[in-house]
């Protein structure tokens, strides 16, 4: 446990945690305050009374915990990703794990137990970031003219903590995947830019591949969180969705596969420099 | 393994390569129990990749190694709670404060008593800057600070590599007699080294590595004295005569003229024993005008090595000796030489 709480220490204390979720919420709170504020304005031009209904939507109760929650796991997703990679990466560029399998450390309890305070985090992140985001959908709603009468919908918040709980497994199994591949990469960097080339070209592809992109990692990280209500925000996307539960078997999948694969690299790669 | 009882450390025909290169070829070191060990080697002879393998960092692809009269294998990361490294250039989280990453370091492998932390912040002078965040610390502080990490676990063992990178004289010479004061408490330090001088006044033991290989190894007194040189001058015309009065102190190859117009001569003999060649010339009555003896590890260094890796190392400085062609600089040292 004391290499647990170890790496919790390390993560609050580092920069990349707090600017990681401050670029999250920032933008979040961004676009949804934009949003409520301009979907009463003029909006001339062919379907522009569609975007402004489409905007009201957004910030409609109880509708608005579902786009909430997939703004984070979709492009939060990303920034876990990016996050777990700069992890996982600085272990090697900075020599640390060197120091640490130096003192008779077990290099896969260090790395998986690394990857195990980043998931905690990451859901700290989720839920903090999901509040910060329904108090902005609210004043986002009061700027629209919109009622917050939704907000205390029983049956949205009775399914809301297995949304959440979903939410922060498919957003774990995404800082995984950044996770092993700057592992692979033993380079902070290397892996920061693998893992964004990965996320986008998952998107590109899935215009020409949606059926073999619909069970790559991003794409059912956003699937088992699909209600089918729909949303803009989940980058990374197939346009070809699996069911919710099946992605979520895909989910479990690809995290275990990331970390096996971290695991059996880190026991066996020559640490050296 | 045979023949290890009573050392803190031991391999044998330890061997590892790097795609074709070969970085150890069947290494034999015994490192007996407290004392200070020094570890010399060109660059590229193999001393880092040895340390690396004494720490699990890589794996060797032969031979064996026993750590505190015990084997260490692969996945006998245990055997290391007892050992203290320092590997190549001390590493941290810049955004830690001293303390902080002694704290997080403490957290992996051995556990490590309350209070050892501050304990070693104040024997390393930290103490005043262990809340500062590590990326401020200068290079010394740094190695102060990776030196301190070795310890945490008070190790049987102490594993540094270039201990006294970056420190000033006076960081030098506490890093010495802290390092001599745990050997006297019985633990062992193998030290990696490039600084001759300062293994030759720190070190009880030496190794010296080359092309993978232990080209000698024993007490550095011992060492020295075989590889001791007497350098006693005569009148010029009495060289020959002296050359003859003095052959029976020598060995295989004890006497040189080092300079006849000068009349100076060198043995290679215990520099304790300038005085028998004193003795031998007057009783054949040649009188010595000069007397001179020295022991240095650098000469037995480079007479081991000949200043040379492995063949496929990673080179070494060559140096200037003359003029560059058309500059007033020189040309690489050997080449010149040649030329």
């Amino acid at each position: 446990m004391r290499l647990f709480f170890s790496g919790i220490r390390k993560l609050i204390r580092r920069p990349a945690t707090w600017v990681t979720f401050g670029l999250l919420v920032g933008l979040l709170v961004l676009i949804v305050v934009a949003v409520g504020a301009t979907a009463n304005s003029n909006l001339g031009g062919p379907g522009g009374s569609g975007r402004g209904t489409a905007a009201k939507e957004l910030v409609t109760f109880p509708g608005a915990y579902d786009r909430m929650l997939t703004f984070i796991t979709g492009l939060g997703g990303l920034f876990a990703m990016v996050y777990g990679a700069a992890i996982a990466g600085s272990e090697w560029s900075w020599g640390t794990l060197k120091s640490a399998v130096a003192r008779g450390e077990s290099r896969v309890r260090y790395m998986l137990v690394s990857f195990a305070s980043i998931s905690l985090m990451i859901g700290i992140g989720v839920v903090v970031a999901f509040g910060i985001s329904i108090v902005a959908a609210i004043v986002g709603a009061h700027l629209a003219g919109v009622s917050t009468s939704g907000l205390g919908d029983t049956s949205t918040l009775s399914h809301l903590p297995e949304r959440l709980l979903k939410g922060w497994f498919a957003v774990a199994e995404e800082a995984g995947l950044g996770f092993t591949i700057a592992t692979l990469a033993r380079s902070q960097l290397a892996g920061i830019g693998a893992g964004i080339a990965f996320y986008f070209g998952e998107s590109f592809a899935s215009i020409f591949l949606p059926d073999i992109v619909k069970y790559m990692p991003f794409s059912v990280a956003n699937a088992a969180l699909a209600t089918g209500s729909g949303s803009g925000f989940s980058g990374g996307a197939a346009t070809v969705s699996l069911p919710a539960d099946q992605a979520l078997v895909l989910v479990a999948l690809w995290l275990v596969g990331s970390l096996l694969i971290t695991a059996l690299f880190s026991d066996r790669v020559e640490i050296t420099g | 393994m045979s023949g290890t009882d009573g050392l803190a450390l031991a391999t044998r025909g330890l061997r590892k390569n790097y795609g074709s290169r070969r970085a150890l070829n069947g290494l034999d070191l015994s490192v007996p129990t407290g004392v200070v060990y020094g570890f010399l080697g060109p660059n590229g002879a193999g001393k880092t990749t040895t340390m690396r393998v004494l720490t699990g960092l890589v794996h060797s692809d032969g031979g064996t190694v026993e750590l505190l009269g015990k084997p260490f294998k692969r996945g006998d990361r245990r055997r290391l709670f007892e050992v203290g490294a320092l590997v190549e250039s001390p590493t941290f989280y810049p955004f830690l404060s001293g303390r902080a990453n002694l704290r997080e370091l403490a957290a992996a492998g051995a556990p490590v008593p309350a209070g050892r932390i501050d304990e070693l912040l104040d024997l390393m002078g930290l103490a005043d800057r262990a809340g500062d965040k590590v990326q401020n610390y200068s290079m010394g502080m740094k190695q102060r600070l990776g030196i301190a990490g070795a310890l945490l676990n008070d190790p049987k063992l102490l594993l540094l590599d270039e201990p006294a990178n970056g420190l000033d004289p006076a960081g030098i010479v506490a890093m010495r007699d802290t390092l001599k004061t745990l050997a006297g408490l019985g633990k062992t330090v193998f030290i990696s080294s490039h600084l001759l001088a300062e293994v030759q006044v720190m070190a009880d033991v030496v190794g010296i590595i080359a092309a993978g290989k232990l080209v000698r190894e024993g007490p550095l007194k011992e060492l020295l004295s075989l590889e001791g040189v007497v350098r006693v001058r005569v009148r010029p015309s009495l060289v020959d005569a002296a050359i003859k009065t003095l052959a029976p102190l020598a060995k295989a190859e004890p006497l040189a003229e080092t300079d006849r117009d000068e009349g100076w001569l060198s043995v290679h003999l215990a520099p304790d024993r300038a005085e028998d060649v004193n003795q031998m010339l007057a009783g054949a009555g040649i009188f010595a005008s000069g007397l001179e003896s020295s022991a240095d590890l650098e000469m037995l260094f480079l007479d081991l090595t000949g200043g040379n890796g492995s063949p496929d190392g990673e080179g070494t400085f060559v140096g200037l000796t003359g003029p560059i062609d058309g500059q007033d600089g020189g040309t690489p040292a050997g080449k010149g030489a040649a030329a």
